[in-house]
């Protein structure tokens, strides 16, 4: 850090809403950059903040512990004099008097606020999804509520083929539970990804045992005091003793709708992270931004978008320049292969499969009017870094060289295209 | 266990002495001294980002790249056969008390 004067500014206080991956980034980042006022760091949990992607993956092993990673450990918020709150909602933000008034009554100024609220499992609206045995899995307590139920031959049924869902499946089945999955589109991660690595993933849960329906549209969850069956539209029924639903996310905005900041299906935010009150700046899975890529307004439910959007919050807090954020990317592990994804792939993309998914390890490119939108890694990440590195750049791409896997996916790159 | 004193070389060349915690890893160590390194997959051997380069008779002495680790690696800016890892999977060791830590280049 340049010996400099440091702003009178830098010694107000910024409290942030929310100690996810955003929340506690933007407390990291303002103390990296020298900020020097109070920093209050409200958790709507008690414990010290944790990581959630191993919530679905490494928790639910038997035999693990029922520990997720720490985001830091404990001394490091002492150490850097950010003071946590755990265990309060905020009640309101009290705009004109710069202040957020937590569940306790106690009332805490701001020069700056973040709002990293994050979001939380979209919740089923059919009957019956209120019974006690249908579970959602977001927070460390839903893991280890999931865990303890996951027992061998309990009957599980899963609503949504997506990351979680597929997840989840997986630790099940390791678990010996008996298994299926019910998904209204017709193969699994359909969202995100395409149809050779959605074949692939099906064909592995399939030889673990998962069992598949797709077009199933579940019309309600049946039983008496418990969830006991799932019933779709085409009138059948699906005995269960567990049913989860990992059918997405929905971002917790209410706190800022309340207090009067444009939201849309998130809290809408400028490339500095600034809501639509100044003093006011949001971060992480709540957000609805213009992607910087392809211009559309979107959400980007992951870390890597926590992360960035953390960072630029910092920066612009502090008056600083915000570092080149990463493209996004994306990893499940299911029954321990790997999928990881960078870049957002859209629908219509052409994609180009590298490699033989026979193989159980292989890569598809996705590339947009020739130029590389992203690439998903299967079983391997030989890829992976190139792929960031060459979507970062629009680079065009030669498609018979990209369908090679024995030439690195840098040599099918045609010249720097700007 | 006493901390271990590292020195380590930004992407500038400048040098910063850090304590490295026995309950850390090698990456938490640098993070949390607020040197720039994102570890964006919280120490997954997936994101790369915290790619350094050690000395040799260092590196000598650390267990085996998994296969994971080793094809993020080769593909990474600068990669050294015999000095490269990702930080995240560097666990705290007596042995590497005194090291000199390079980060590496970005991308």
């Amino acid at each position: 850090m340049p010996e400099q004067q440091i702003p009178n500014e830098h010694q107000q206080p910024v409290v942030i809403i929310g100690a996810g991956h955003s929340g506690v980034a933007v407390a990291a980042g303002l103390r990296t950059r020298g900020w020097r006022g109070r920093i209050l760091l409200l958790d709507a949990e008690k414990e010290t903040p944790y990581e959630r992607p191993p919530l679905s993956k490494e928790l639910l092993k038997a035999g693990a512990p029922d520990e997720s990673t720490l985001l830091r450990k404990e001394k490091f918020f002492l150490d850097k004099g950010i003071e946590r709150l755990g265990g309060l909602s905020v009640e309101s933000i009290d705009r004109s008097g710069k202040a957020v008034i937590l569940s306790d009554g106690s009332r805490h100024a701001y020069h700056r606020l973040v709002i990293a609220t994050g979001s939380r499992a979209r919740a089923l609206t059919v009957p019956g999804a209120d019974l006690p045995g249908v579970l959602a899995l977001r927070t460390k307590d839903d893991a280890l509520e999931l865990k303890r139920v996951l027992v061998a031959d309990a009957r599980v049924a899963i609503i949504g083929a997506g990351y979680i869902g597929l997840e989840v499946a997986a630790a099940a089945a390791a678990r010996g539970c008996q298994v299926t999955v019910l998904e209204f589109q017709d193969r699994v991660m359909s969202r995100v990804t395409s149809a050779p690595v959605s074949c692939f993933f099906e064909n592995i849960h399939r030889e673990k045992g998962v069992r598949f329906v797709f077009g199933a549209a579940v019309t309600a969850i049946e039983g008496v005091g418990r969830a006991e069956q799932v019933q779709t539209a085409d009138g059948a029924r699906f005995p269960a003793d567990v049913v989860l639903a990992g059918i997405g996310v929905v971002p917790n905005q209410e706190i800022a709708e309340a207090a009067g900041l444009n939201c849309k299906d998130g809290i809408l935010v400028d490339d500095h992270g600034r809501t639509s009150e100044p003093e006011i700046y949001a971060a992480g899975d709540v957000t609805r931004f213009t992607s910087r890529i392809d211009g559309q307004s979107q959400r980007l439910e992951c870390i890597q978008n926590a992360m960035a959007q953390a960072d630029s919050v910092a920066a612009h807090i502090t008056g600083q320049t915000p570092s080149e954020p990463e493209i996004p990317w994306f990893r499940t592990v299911q029954h321990g292969v790997r999928l990881q994804t960078a870049g957002v792939r859209h629908p219509d993309d052409d994609i180009i499969v590298r490699g033989t998914p026979a193989d159980g390890k292989f890569s598809v490119v996705y590339l947009r009017k020739g130029r590389l939108s992203a690439v998903d890694t299967v079983g391997g990440l030989s890829d992976f870094r190139p792929a960031k590195k060459l979507i970062a750049q629009a680079a065009a791409i030669d498609p018979a060289l990209a369908a090679d896997p024995s030439i690195p996916l840098t040599g099918a790159a045609l010249q720097p295209s700007y | 266990m006493s901390n271990n004193k590292v020195t380590v070389v930004d992407r500038e060349g400048a040098t910063h002495d850090l304590e490295w915690e026995p309950d850390q890893t090698l990456m938490e160590a640098l993070r949390d001294n607020d040197l720039p390194v994102l570890a964006s997959c919280g120490g997954t051997a997936s994101c790369a980002t915290c790619h350094v380069f050690l000395e040799k008779d260092v590196f000598e002495n650390l267990s085996e790249r998994s296969e994971d680790e080793l094809e993020l690696l080769v593909e990474a800016e600068g990669y050294q056969e015999f000095g490269s890892r990702l930080s995240c999977q560097v666990d705290f060791s007596q042995n590497l008390d005194g090291a000199t830590v390079t980060l590496a280049p970005e991308g």
